[in-house]
């Protein structure tokens, strides 16, 4: 084959990807031995059928799928039709990831992410070599590097965060849960067929209660239920946090950040510290009041979660997230008499905004118990709701950093260096231009839809002044590129 | 702010003729096919259709072309739009990841083009700029060219 692409993956990835793959295969003969008269044998040789067909397909694209360290570059052949030939030069690589799942770890495997600045989420995916390799890989890339900094051992630098079992504990307490309750209903209406009873029957469920309980549904009862939801949801919420995040630790190597965390997948996540472009710090009511808070990074490109965020210390003090900023300058965390509150009559238009769904909900209700009309009594509410919305949602421009606070249940603070403001979009919609409001949106890079830095109606000429000094002070600044992208060419 | 030019509003004009043609012949025939079962009166779908044509393609152009404008000074580009909900887009310009001029065959046949520009922002990773002719999007995007590439690399 060509010159350079002289590897090929670990042949265990096979049975991995088979391991990975096969039991969704298996579901159609399954399914067809339900369904139809052909029994027991039919459905076994469609089985195997298919089993020899995956693994030959998994055994093709292996052999087709080869990697090579050439002088300058990681050359990547992938491709059973259409081969496909990618070079990564070694000056383009932001660094190496390896996250290693459970089921490679018991085949020793490793996935190696090869970070580059573009945004492609398989730019260099090696999945999966050994472990062995995945190390070698990384010592290659930074060793050849031009910009290389002396080389350090991974385990020589000192953590900047950790958690240990306790604090998880605490985290995991507090990141409380029903959701996982709901999947595992989700899962038994899946199969309910193959259980003994029906699980919508709700004579057996208030019977099944009835028989524990002396009363039915006494307030002792009724809180009971609770006292067992909050119970299973904080199981559920300590389980997936120590799946999550045991073992976190964040360490900073020469000009990278290096993420480790996971019980049973055990990843690996290197940011550049140069590629950080702003940093959220989240909280909640019961957390915030107990001085805990969450510190994540957006970077640029791959290897970041939906909300483009990556976790940088989960849970965390004040002085804890402190240091952490410390030594991602600019950022840093803003004294609380900085911020500045958004304009009165953002109350009006979010009590508006909440009125509407809660209206139509309880309408809906009510069309099926009347007593749902009693709801409307809680309408006030609204206003303390959208009151508080005003209450927490506070912004502040200091020196070189936009600082944006948002959300009373799930509490967000935005810290924003102006320098990495890619656009800012004033926008007045028709209720806002009557009350004399504008909304200021800042577009940042790697930002999620969701999940991005807004000011919400502040004054007209506040929001005009506001986005006027974010584009002075950001022209002040020394002019430095954040972005891993090169200039493209026009056209 | 410096308005497009005026063969923007005709683009407008005509693509709000074509959409309102459409729904009025959609209401047309469905009109005809449903004469016999419908228990409405006659015309009582190709009425508001028709209203809806004369909307498309007479009233909202020019409001919409009005409410487009630009301005270039020197570090960042301003972009206003919008009827209902009026945006305002600053993009400093040393930012801009690359910039297209491009044209589709009505634009061609009237003269005008857009100016794309793409931000490494997620947001607002593409701010098109609509209804400038094709020499005012040449010198724009030299200019602009000119300032990415003041910066070092």
């Amino acid at each position: 084959m060509s010159d350079g692409a002289d590897r090929r993956l670990h042949p265990a990835t096979i049975l991995l990807r088979f391991v990975k793959e096969g039991p969704s295969l298996l579901a159609l003969p399954a399914g067809l031995a339900f369904a139809s008269r052909t029994g027991l044998s039919g459905a076994l040789a469609l089985a195997a059928l298919l089993v020899a067909l995956l693994l030959a397909a998994k055994w093709v694209a292996w052999r087709r799928f080869r990697y090579g360290v050439g002088p300058a570059e990681i050359v990547i052949e992938s491709g059973v039709l259409h081969r496909n030939r990618r070079s990564i030069p070694f000056d383009r690589i932001q660094d190496v990831d390896i996250e290693r799942s459970f089921l490679a770890r018991l085949f020793g495997l490793a996935k190696v992410r090869i970070e580059t600045g573009a945004g492609g989420k398989d730019e260099g995916l090696l999945d999966s070599v050994s472990l062995a390799e995945a190390y070698r890989l990384r010592e290659t890339v930074r060793a050849r590097r031009t910009d290389a900094a002396p080389a350090e051992a991974a385990d020589e630098s000192p953590a900047l965060f950790a958690m240990d079992v306790p604090r998880l504990l605490l985290f995991g307490l507090f990141s409380f849960s029903l959701v996982y309750i709901a999947g595992l209903f989700a899962l038994l209406q899946t199969f309910d067929r193959f259980l003994p009873f029906d699980i919508y029957d709700p004579a057996r469920w208030v019977g099944l209660v009835g028989e524990y309980l002396p009363h039915r549904w006494t307030l002792g009862a009724i809180a009971g239920v609770l006292i067992v939801a909050a119970l299973l949801g904080s199981a559920a919420g300590i389980l997936r946090t120590l799946a999550r995040d045991f073992g976190f630790r964040l360490s900073l190597e020469g000009e990278r950040f290096r993420r480790e965390r996971g019980l049973l997948t055990r990843s690996e996540v290197v940011i550049a510290r140069r590629r950080v472009q702003l940093a959220q710090v989240q909280t909640g009511p019961l957390r915030g009041s107990f001085g805990w808070s969450g510190l994540s990074f957006q970077t640029l490109g791959a290897g970041t979660d939906a909300s483009g965020l990556q976790g940088a210390a989960p849970f965390a003090t004040r002085a804890e997230i402190e240091a952490v900023l410390a030594e991602a300058p600019p950022l840093r965390l803003p004294p609380p008499p900085e911020l500045a509150r958004v304009s009165r009559r953002h109350i009006l238009r979010s009590a508006a905004a909440r009125l509407g769904p809660a209206l139509a909900a309880i309408l809906a209700l009510s069309a099926w118990e009347r007593a749902a009309l009693l709801l409307l009594a809680l309408l006030p509410l609204l206003a303390v709701a959208a009151a508080l919305d005003r209450r927490f949602h506070l912004y502040a421009l200091a020196d070189d950093l936009l600082f944006v606070a948002r959300g009373y249940w799930r509490r967000r603070l935005w810290l924003v260096p102006v320098k990495n403001v890619q656009s800012l979009s004033l926008s007045r919609g028709p209720i806002q231009r009557r009350l004399g409001l504008a909304t200021l949106a800042i577009d940042t890079a790697g930002a999620s839809l969701l999940n991005s830095p807004r000011i919400v109606d502040l004054r007209s000429d506040v929001a005009e002044a506001l986005a006027a000094e974010i584009s002075r002070r950001r022209q002040a600044q020394p002019l430095l590129r954040m972005s891993g992208k090169p200039v493209a060419h026009p056209e | 702010m410096t308005p497009l030019d005026r063969g923007l509003l005709r683009l407008m004009r005509i693509r709000g003729a074509a959409t309102g043609a459409a729904l009025v012949a959609a209401a047309a025939v469905a009109e005809v096919a449903l004469r016999e079962s419908s228990p409405l009166p006659w015309g009582a779908l190709t009425a508001p259709a028709l209203l809806i044509f004369a909307y498309l393609a007479v009233w909202a152009p020019p409001r919409r072309y009005r409410a487009w404008g630009y301005r270039m000074d020197g570090e960042e580009l301003r972009v206003r739009r919008g009827v209902w909900t009026r945006v305002h887009t600053l993009v400093p310009l040393d930012h801009v990841q690359h910039i297209d001029v491009s044209q589709g065959p009505l634009e061609r046949a009237l003269g005008i083009c857009s100016l794309v520009l793409h931000t490494a922002g997620t947001l607002h990773s593409q701010i098109v700029l609509p209804g400038l002719t094709r020499d005012t999007a040449e010198r724009m995007r030299d200019e602009i060219r000119t300032r990415i590439r003041e910066e070092p690399a």
